[in-house]
């Protein structure tokens, strides 16, 4: 595994805060780096898309993906990716051939496996104990291997994304019509789900399974209310993202706050969308 | 109703090569036989209708030619004089989108030609082509707007623009000027006509509206779940078509007043006498 010490100790050097001296908050602010563009680029996505349940559905089969790794003795690091891609997938498949309503198709998955792992989980109290870790999230313990999973999905996203923005924008506008007009429709959801999962499943690390989808949600709201066109909501949606995460880390750190960072992550992008709603309002008012 | 369109439609070519052919097309949803073995040819260059009441399954047998709804029987579709797959520009009948989406008409225009993202902006030689396309549909204003902020008629032409600019070989649209007013389905319809006639394009259209139908189609299908009749509309919009299919019609179509290889309506706008 390549040594990350030097990319570590950039971030004192460009951030000098006393708080991020700690090897932990370092790991911490890299994995952060990396989740926020991702988790904003797919966000934008979720929004047109209305995806919203699809990824809370995701990031509740954490639970059984952990304890798919207790049944079959993995790691798992592994199978809650796995599984979360499974499900993912799956649920996709079903979207596109089922007469039901995508509502109704993702909560059948959604409550399937939500009860497998509560099921497992429940066996052993505690397995049961550590899964508070899932729901609440900790980005403090995340390893270097994190990172560098992280790193390749940063990477496979994003080229993704720089593929794929535009097309991903005329399906979510309608799908119907972006078929008559030669956009392979069926490709480009079964490659967003499986990517959004992998996301999802990432940051239910960072945020845990209750804040994933205010994760996703949030930085692309924002950015629905501050641009002005398809192409600068991205931007808005990174920058937001990106904010919202160094300032919820360094504001956890603080002796006086004390908060889990999750949570203060979006906390902070809650206020960054309040303002961006005034914002808006007041571009209404004067539009009117 | 008012009839909204000039009166300058051709009359139905019988020998003209077929662009689509529907072959005993039957779609069954949720058991119920919404298409039953509807037999119908589109003439290659003309302007052809699909008339018919509500639920007569004229939408689902265009989305069964898009290869959106799952159907028995065969839709052919020609190929073009080169021998490549024949390319489909399609206006919908109303575009069901997220209208809080702040992606600009121009954007829209271009995030089906440019493979680069659009958060690096749009290509001059995209964003050109677009204008151009506007401009072809009297909407070259319309551009910098928000699309969710236009209204039903520019978005309905905004939509034949992006459909134009697929080049395509045959045109489809589902009630293009359903909702859209008086002024607006006559604009929509000049313009729809003038470009069929330049591009020489194959046009197929469900409507609602006899008068638009009388005006500008060249051949029409009538359908209730089966085709009725088919052909010139002089032939095929008799009171006795139009009372099979529609039960008691408007009286629109004054089978009388259509001259050779002419149609038209008994509106106001075409008699020239004021309404009653």
């Amino acid at each position: 595994m390549p040594d990350l010490t030097p990319l570590y100790s950039l971030v004192p050097k460009a951030l000098p805060f006393e708080c991020l001296e700690a090897r932990f908050m370092q790991r911490a602010l890299v994995g952060l780096l990396l989740l926020a563009p991702m988790s904003a680029a797919m966000g934008v996505q979720v929004v047109n898309f209305r995806m919203a349940f699809f990824a809370d559905a995701i990031s509740h089969s954490a639970f059984a993906g952990v304890a798919l790794g207790l049944l079959l003795s993995l790691d798992p690091h592994w199978t809650m990716p796995a599984f979360a891609l499974l499900v993912g997938l799956t649920i996709m498949a079903a979207q596109r051939r089922s007469a039901l309503s995508s509502d109704t198709v993702i909560g059948v998955f959604f409550s399937a496996v939500v009860a497998f792992g509560i099921a497992v989980v429940s066996r052993d109290r505690n397995v049961a104990r550590d899964m508070q870790r899932f729901l609440y999230g900790d980005i403090l313990t995340v390893s270097d291997r994190d990172i560098l999973c992280l790193a390749l999905l940063f990477l496979v996203l994003m080229v993704f994304e720089s593929w794929s923005y535009n097309r991903l924008l005329y399906i979510g506008l309608n799908p119907i019509l972006a078929e008559a007009h030669q956009v392979r429709v069926g490709p480009y959801q079964y490659l967003y789900a499986g990517l959004l999962s992998l996301v999802v499943i990432f940051s239910v690390w960072a945020v845990g399974v209750l804040l994933v989808t205010a994760l996703l949600i949030l930085p692309a709201a924002t950015a629905r209310n501050l641009a002005r066109s398809a192409g600068s909501m991205f931007w808005w949606a990174l920058l937001t993202s990106v904010v919202s995460a160094l300032c919820g880390l360094l504001l956890s750190a603080q002796d006086w706050a004390g908060t889990a960072t999750g949570a203060s992550i979006i906390l902070v992008a809650f206020v960054g969308f309040a303002l961006s709603a005034g914002v808006a309002v007041l571009r209404g008012q004067r539009a009117a | 109703m008012a009839c909204a369109c000039p009166k300058h439609a051709r009359s139905s070519v019988a020998s003209s090569p077929v662009a689509v052919a529907f072959e005993e097309v039957t779609v069954v949803l949720g058991g119920v036989h919404v298409l039953d073995g509807v037999t119908a040819s589109v003439p290659a260059g003309g302007s052809t209708a699909i008339v018919g009441p509500n639920g007569a399954g004229k939408t689902t047998l265009l989305l069964a030619l898009l290869g959106q709804v799952r159907h028995r029987g065969h839709i052919r579709v020609s190929g073009t004089a080169d021998g490549r797959r024949p390319r489909i520009g399609y206006v919908p009948q109303r575009l069901a989108f997220d209208r809080g989406l702040p992606m600009t008409v121009s954007e829209f225009m271009v995030m089906g030609w440019q493979r680069l993202p659009l958060w690096f902006g749009q290509r001059r030689e995209a964003a050109v082509r677009a204008r151009e396309l506007l401009a072809e549909v009297q909407a070259e204003a319309l551009c910098g707007r928000r699309l969710g902020a236009l209204s039903g008629g520019e978005l309905q032409r905004v939509l034949l623009a992006l459909a134009l600019g697929q080049t395509p070989d045959l045109l489809v649209m589902d009630e293009p000027a359903a909702g859209v007013d008086f002024h607006g389905e006559l604009v929509f319809c000049e313009i729809l006509e003038r470009q069929r006639r330049q591009r020489g394009f194959t046009q197929l259209m469900v409507s609602h509206d006899l008068a638009t139908v009388t005006h500008h189609a060249t051949h029409v299908i009538c359908l209730n779940r089966r085709v009725a009749a088919e052909g010139p509309p002089r032939e095929v919009l008799t009171t006795e078509n139009l009372t099979a299919v529609f039960g008691l019609h408007m009286g629109l179509v004054d089978r009388r007043a259509m001259p050779d290889g002419k149609t038209q309506c008994s509106s106001s706008c075409c008699t020239g006498k004021p309404d009653a």
